[in-house]
């Protein structure tokens, strides 16, 4: 074949990425192809057309990585495919006749089915687009009814089925899905009219300042971006514009008339430069701007990828990549070039040669002052170069450069080294994905809007259980046995980083995740290493990854998994054992998943998927380690439902935590079943107390609640709590007698205490009642007085309480009558009790009916030091003088003794 | 009066924040996402009003959701159709939604959680405002708070550094303490390498010393709250103190000058201090008898806004404590007093109990009855079984036979026991570890004596010293230890426990007191910075005012500053009342 090497010219250049090594029998042509953008893998689905249901020509889907390294293979069993294409996350689209698509992994792993509805099905699928937006990837369908339905995004599938085009008899000559706005439209072209077709309306369009005598559009293509479109027409003419038609960029004119194979665009971001490639089947043609276009040979069936910021071609041989030549490049390398990188790198060489010609080089830069430009030119050129060695030489000429300038910040060059030292490690051979410098930068960000914007990341985390570890929203990515005859990705296999230099830290980069997509983890792993990712968002990630990947070996024994997986991971930071436990669960290792559980430290985590796996009781155990009581009643629901209700109480009795919990619940909630959970516990103090409870605020009828205490005294006495139950008993006695006395004396007596009943007896004058009371409940005669003498002074009668007080000797002494008349602002009375009270309470009795100086004659009389000054600081005034100097006296003389 | 602090004790951390974030928090909630315009006070009643949609601002109780369920409803039933909101502080619970489920609601409503658990009372005092925290933990054995506490405590400490000493005394304390580590490892980074602030932190169960709590209060604080009730920092002045016919709110913190200087002061100090303070007022006022014009309009410009607000609160707390006086000055307050004492000591149990039967039969207060026969069975390490009876029947027939379940909880949680005759208890236990296999024993050990916690009050306090042995009349005024919270009487145990600690700087020497607290220690890590002076100390059940007083002074004689974080502010009144069963 023919090699094109580095065809440098004026605005484009072409190099050879890999020479493919994937042996195809078939012709590219007589496949369905479809490659990934950013140097994604390569699907082929031979005989695709096939109808024969022989197995020896049936279809056969088979996926490459960049370089023709097999990574799966299968029988197509699935019916006739239309339209193979890559999504943002590298899954395989596959769009069957029917409408029906077929998800696959990058190893060929099933994932999901979809359909694009029924219309599809009915009228069958014409052709298909699958396009990529900001929101991830979409798939345009064109029906045999000649109608289009898209989904904008797989996976949130939202199906939009666009307007009719008026007057469409036949299948578009060409069209695309365009992305405007974000909104997705559709472009057809129909003979020389052009459609933009939105959700509600189809519109003629016109592209500005097109030539005339154009009868039909051949060929349309969208730059990578959406910026830019153009279109190939009959007469050989290709108009270049933006997306809107609304400007012109340039036009050419190939005269060649035969509709092209392929037509990309070939444009970096950001350049001024307009160039679309066009291919036929023996042709590649260059154009833009220039009135010129470069023209290749094709030896072989090629197939064209657009990229960011080229076009990758590859055919049967060997693959390569085409770009405009970056600016830095193409000042460094053009011939005889002045520019100050160009001079920078000849000085380089020169010194490397020992030669004085260095310091004239490195002087004349100098002189210009441009060598911090220089510097910069090199280093960016180095980025955009492929060969490591030229990489390197750059990188050293920049290196030369900085030794001259005192203040060159040193991040730019680090960096790029990183950058280079991933990307070669990337690009070889045995990883297979080809990335450019450029489209390494924009890939971060793309990643990352995938990671926040993808609207289905909340339902999968959900499912894995976690939502503050975003690392398992590709975890989708991973799943799935695989039957690939090569050994299995284990990470004690180690692809070795191209040394380069010295070197610190960078911002997180993608190339990990499309490299956990691969299974090649230890790549990924060295990768984070590399670059020093904090371990939570690089190792762990891709750790936690590898064990995802580990639990779906059928073959290995639970035991071996488990161990493997805690042997690798330990308690790394950021890993969460249940999402690998959930993953495990997933692929039907239930016990594995237990295993798995059982290395994660939070509790808490564990519980969601022991319910999920029915280990109930497991999980209400862990639930009420975590100490989480939502946790717990999380559970605790989950086993009433689950349980019969003995198993329940049963489960229940042996946590106590969890018990009281469910108790609080019914308190509330079930009433009955409280009672059932004290009845199964044979909890007859608690069950007494429920129905004490129930006899006041349940019950309504007297009856009902003297019947509520019986049980209560029931349960009481089954206790062993003989005190309760004797005062249920005395409860229920009461509670009759208060209903006789308020049928008999009327007023109200119901759920007055004891003391309270009494008391309302003796002031409604039913003396004989009270004292009844009293002897039947064995009130003791301390409490009777007391009672008796409050009720009476209330009462204010002075006569039954005097007759009272005289009715035998009183219990509770004599003051608290003086102290009771006294409230009641009764001096007179009082005195009369005062005479009466023993002689240790006498000075207080007498100080409380303000004989201040009988009292003092007491106090001295007992020669009680407290007493005396108590008598003491009652003295006021001028009537107390006299007393006052008494007891000083009696103190007095008291100390003389 | 109201010493100052030594001159090395650090400065309080600023609470400011946490007051921002739930405020913030808080109006996000209202105002951006539900429009609120009125708030209403959620009461048991249907809500009147005609708004299109309702905004319920709630505990996660069970009883609420009830009540929300119930109105959604009664809407339902008369055609009219709004939006609802429930919104959780400081969190939600899945009961709550299992309660709105059940009653057919859960569709009508949409939740959401307003985590607010750190209410700053004062520059020194947080609480969670969780009174149900004590009945819900200590009686019902529900642990659904604990997770809140470790929340807060993870709040705290990234917000204020990493706590590099903790000490915990009681089983929630070491369940809050786990939980929190937990809390802490999983979201570690932030606050590694923070320069800590606060360097010591004491976790303490309420149940550990309930005798403190249980004990009248007579710091000037701990009255107040006794008397009138202090809720939420603010306290309700009826007419008897505003001698008004108005009743006044006004707030306890120590933006009052007046009130901060006599807060911590033993009540005996405080009417004194009053009167040299409103004669130092007059003397101020009457200064401007001499002035000139230019003076004049000086002193009215300047002095005489701040002297009418000092007069307008002396005068306050001059009525306030009137009425306390009125109140408690009574002989009936003495001998209370002098009974407590005599408990605390552990002299003439006999009168003792003799009192407090007679104060039942009096009906004197069901409330106060119940805590003298707490206080008296804590520190007898149960009633004697005659006793028990006996007092039980007068309470019964003084009260009502509700209270048989009343004292079904106190016995629970080990407030009002019986002394149990020999060992029966652990008879029981050895038969049922027999039983069971020995993780489940140890499980079930803990649970029973958690059930029947023996007080050993008498022998702690002997260790701890907390009886002072007074040689003469306690000088109030200058007071000598942290017992003069309780008129020198008795050194608070929480408070001593945490001064013997502090000044061990370790648990060191003190196994024996915590063999008999009965409880088990937190984790204490390595004392890497002794020069931290500032200290955490976190209340599981809540705490008295007597207790911040005691610490206050502590802090104050040894250049301590100790901040306070209580799941409530409680005292006696309190405790007794979440533990009685009322008829509904």
């Amino acid at each position: 074949m023919r090699r094109l090497i580095s065809a440098c010219l004026c605005t484009g250049r072409k190099y050879e990425l890999y020479s493919m090594d994937w042996d195809l029998k078939e012709e590219l042509r007589d496949c369905l192809v479809a490659a990934a953008p950013y140097g994604g893998p390569i699907a082929l689905l031979r005989n695709p057309w096939r109808k024969e249901k022989a197995a020896s020509v049936r279809p056969v889907l088979e996926i490459y990585s960049a370089s023709g390294l097999p990574l799966a293979s299968l029988l197509w069993k699935s019916g006739p495919v239309v339209s193979l294409g890559w999504s943002a996350e590298e899954e395989l689209l596959c769009v069957q006749e029917d409408g029906g698509v077929l998800v696959y992994g990058l190893h060929g792993d099933f994932r999901r089915h979809f359909s694009m509805g029924n219309e599809v099905l009915q009228n069958r699928v014409l052709d298909a687009r699958i396009f990529h937006t900001e929101f991830g990837s979409g798939v345009a369908i064109l029906t045999g009814a000649h109608r289009f339905t898209l989904s904008a995004n797989v996976s949130d599938l939202k199906l939009r089925r666009m307007p009719e085009v008026p007057g469409l008899q036949g299948a578009p000559s060409c069209w695309t899905a365009l992305c405007q706005d974000r909104v997705a439209h559709i472009l057809l072209a129909v003979g020389p009219d052009l459609y933009l077709l939105d959700q509600s309306a189809c519109s003629a369009v016109t592209p500005s300042g097109l030539a005339p005598g154009v009868s039909s559009f051949l060929q349309m293509a969208v730059s990578f971006t959406y910026r830019h479109l153009a279109l190939f027409t009959d007469t050989g003419y290709i108009w270049m514009g933006t997306a809107s038609l609304k400007e012109k960029l340039c036009e050419f004119n190939c005269n060649i008339r035969a509709p092209p194979k392929q037509m990309v665009w070939c444009s970096r971001p950001r350049s001024k430069e307009r160039a679309v490639v066009v291919a036929w089947e023996r042709r590649l043609m260059v154009v833009g701007d220039a009135p010129e276009s470069i023209q290749f040979v094709l030896d072989e069936d090629s197939y064209l990828v657009p990229e960011l910021d080229g076009v990758r071609i590859f055919s049967r041989s060997t693959h390569e990549f085409l770009h405009e030549v970056p600016v830095a490049s193409e000042e460094i390398f053009k011939i005889a070039s002045m520019a100050p990188g160009a001079l920078l790198l000849e000085a380089q060489k020169e010194y490397e040669k020992e030669s004085q010609k260095a310091d004239e080089y490195l002087r004349e830069i100098q002189e210009l002052g441009q060598l911090t430009q220089a510097v910069q030119q090199c280093i960016e050129a180095a980025g955009h170069e492929h060969r490591p060695d030229m990489q390197k030489s750059l990188l050293r000429a920049a290196s030369f450069g900085k030794c001259f300038l005192d203040r060159f910040p040193p991040d730019s060059f680090v960096r790029m080294c990183q950058d280079l030292r991933v990307l070669n490690a990337i690009r070889d051979y045995h990883i297979g994905i080809p990335l450019t410098y450029s489209q390494y930068k924009q890939l971060t960000i793309q990643v990352l809007l995938d990671r926040y914007s993808k609207p289905q990341d909340s339902g999968r985390r959900a499912v894995c259980g976690q939502a503050s570890q975003p690392l398992l929203d590709s975890c989708g990515h991973c799943s799935s046995p695989v039957s690939l005859g090569s050994g299995r990705p284990e990470l004690q296999a180690g692809v070795r980083l191209p040394s380069l230099s010295h070197l610190t830290l960078v911002p997180f980069t993608p190339s990990p995740a499309r490299l956990v997509l691969r299974r090649l983890y230890p790549l990924a792993i060295q990768i984070c290493e590399y670059l020093r990712l904090p371990e939570v968002q690089g190792v762990s990630r891709i750790l936690a990854h590898w064990a995802c990947y580990k639990v779906q070996q059928k073959d290995v024994s639970d035991e071996d998994v488990a161990r493997a997986i805690n042997q690798k991971l330990g308690d790394t930071p950021g890993v969460s054992y249940s999402d690998i436990a959930a993953r495990a669960y997933g692929c039907g290792r239930t016990e594995l998943a237990i295993k798995l559980l059982e290395y994660e430290p939070r509790s808490g985590e564990q519980v969601p998927l022991l319910l999920k796996m029915k280990r109930s009781k497991l999980a209400l155990s862990k639930a009420i380690e975590s100490g989480d009581t939502d946790l717990v009643f999380t559970v605790l629901l989950h086993l009433k439902n689950e349980l019969n209700r003995g198993d329940f109480f049963m489960t229940l009795r042996n946590q106590p935590m969890a018990l009281s919990l469910y108790r609080q619940f019914c308190k509330h909630q079930e009433l009955e079943t409280l009672k059932d959970l004290y009845n199964q516990d044979d909890n007859h103090q608690e069950l007494g107390s429920f129905h004490i409870r129930a006899s006041y605020a349940a019950e309504e009828r007297i009856e009902g609640r003297v019947a509520a205490l019986q049980t209560a005294a029931d349960a009481f006495y089954k206790a062993k709590n003989e005190f309760a139950a004797k005062a249920t008993e005395d409860q229920m006695r009461l509670l009759r007698l208060q209903r006789r006395l308020e049928d008999e004396l009327g007023g109200r007596f119901l759920d007055l205490s004891l003391h309270d009943t009494v008391t309302t007896l003796i002031l409604g004058g039913h003396n004989k009642r009270a004292e009844q009371l009293a002897r039947d409940f064995r009130i003791p005669d301390k409490r009777l007085w007391w009672l008796k003498l409050t009720a009476l002074a209330d009462l204010e009668d002075w006569e039954e309480l005097e007759k009272f007080s005289k009715s035998k000797k009183s219990p509770i002494g004599y003051l608290p009558f003086v102290e009771i008349c006294m409230k009641q602002h009764n001096k007179y009375e009082a005195k009369k009790y005062a005479s009466r009270v023993g002689p240790e309470q006498k000075v207080k009795a007498l100080l409380l009916v303000g004989d201040v100086a009988q009292a003092a004659d007491v106090a001295i009389e007992h020669r009680n030091e407290a007493e005396l000054s108590l008598v003491l600081s009652h003295c006021t005034g001028a009537t107390d003088g006299a007393t006052a100097d008494k007891i000083q006296r009696a103190r007095a003389q008291a100390q003389k003794k | 009066m109201a010493f100052p602090h030594r001159l090395d004790a650090p400065e309080l951390p600023d609470f400011s924040m946490l007051k921002r974030l739930a405020r913030d928090q808080l109006i996000y909630l209202l105002e951006q996402q539900h429009e609120v315009d009125k708030l209403y006070k959620v009461e048991n009643k249907p809500a009147v009003s005609s708004s299109e949609q309702l905004c319920f601002l709630v505990r996660p109780r069970i009883k609420n959701m009830r009540y929300v369920a119930s109105l959604v409803n009664a809407d339902k039933l008369a055609g009219r159709t709004r939006k609802y909101k429930v919104i959780f502080s400081p969190q939600k619970f899945h009961a709550c939604e299992m309660v709105l489920e059940e009653e057919g609601v859960y569709g009508d409503v949409s939740c959401d959680e307003w985590a607010f658990s750190l209410l700053p009372l004062d520059v020194d005092l947080l609480s969670m405002e969780l009174p149900e925290f004590f009945r819900d933990y200590f009686l019902e054995g529900d642990q659904r708070w604990i997770n809140t506490v470790a929340q807060a405590l993870h709040l705290l400490s990234t917000l204020y550094g990493p706590f590099p000493n903790c000490y915990g005394i009681g089983r929630c304390a070491k369940m809050s303490y786990e939980l929190w580590r937990t809390l802490e490892e999983e979201e570690d980074g932030e606050t590694k390498g923070r320069r800590p602030e606060i360097g010591h932190i004491f976790l303490l169960d309420r149940d550990v010393d309930f005798v403190t709590a249980l004990c009248s209060q007579v710091v000037y604080e701990g009255l107040v709250d006794d008397t009138f009730r202090i809720k939420c920092g603010s306290v309700d002045f009826g007419p008897e103190v505003t001698s008004s016919d108005r009743s006044l709110k006004v707030l306890l913190n120590a933006e009052d000058k007046v009130f901060n200087e006599i807060r911590n002061e033993h009540f005996s100090n405080v009417f004194g201090f009053l009167s040299q303070k409103a004669r130092n007022l007059q003397a101020q006022y009457d200064r401007r008898r001499g002035m000139d014009i230019k003076q004049m309009k000086n002193f009215v410009s300047q002095e005489l806004k701040g002297l009418k607000q000092e007069h307008r609160l002396l005068s306050v707390h001059i009525g306030a404590c009137e009425s306390i006086m009125k109140k408690k000055t009574k002989q009936d307050f003495q001998e209370l007093i002098k009974t407590e004492h005599a408990l605390l000591e552990g002299f003439n149990i006999r009168e003792s109990t003799s009192y407090i039967e007679e104060h039942i039969d009096r009906q004197v207060s069901p409330i106060e009855s119940l805590r003298l026969m707490c206080l008296l069975s804590i520190t007898e390490n149960g009633l004697i079984p005659k006793d028990y009876r006996s007092l039980k029947t007068q309470y019964l027939q003084s009260y009502g036979p509700e209270h048989l379940l009343t004292f079904s909880n106190l016995r629970r949680a080990g407030l009002l026991t019986e002394q149990a005759p020999g060992d029966t208890l652990t008879a029981v236990e050895s038969k049922v570890s027999k039983l069971v296999t020995d993780k489940a024993a140890g499980k079930i050990t803990d649970a029973f004596s958690s059930l029947a916690k023996r007080s050993n009050f008498r022998a702690i306090s002997k260790k701890l010293n907390l009886i002072p042995r007074v040689d003469g009349e306690y000088d109030l005024k200058v007071p000598r230890d942290m017992a003069y919270v309780f008129s020198g009487a008795y050194v608070p145990l929480s408070c001593r426990v945490i001064e013997q600690v502090l000044e061990r700087r370790s648990w060191q020497g003190l196994d024996e007191v915590l063999r008999l607290l009965n409880c088990s220690v937190t984790k204490e890590d390595k004392a890497s910075s002794e020069s931290l002076r500032l200290i955490l100390v976190v209340f599981l059940g809540g705490c008295t005012f007597s207790e911040i007083s005691a610490l206050r002074f502590l802090g104050r004689e040894k250049g301590y500053r100790f901040i306070f974080l209580t799941t409530a502010v409680t005292n006696s009144a309190r405790l007794m009342e979440a533990m009685s069963e009322v008829k509904a």
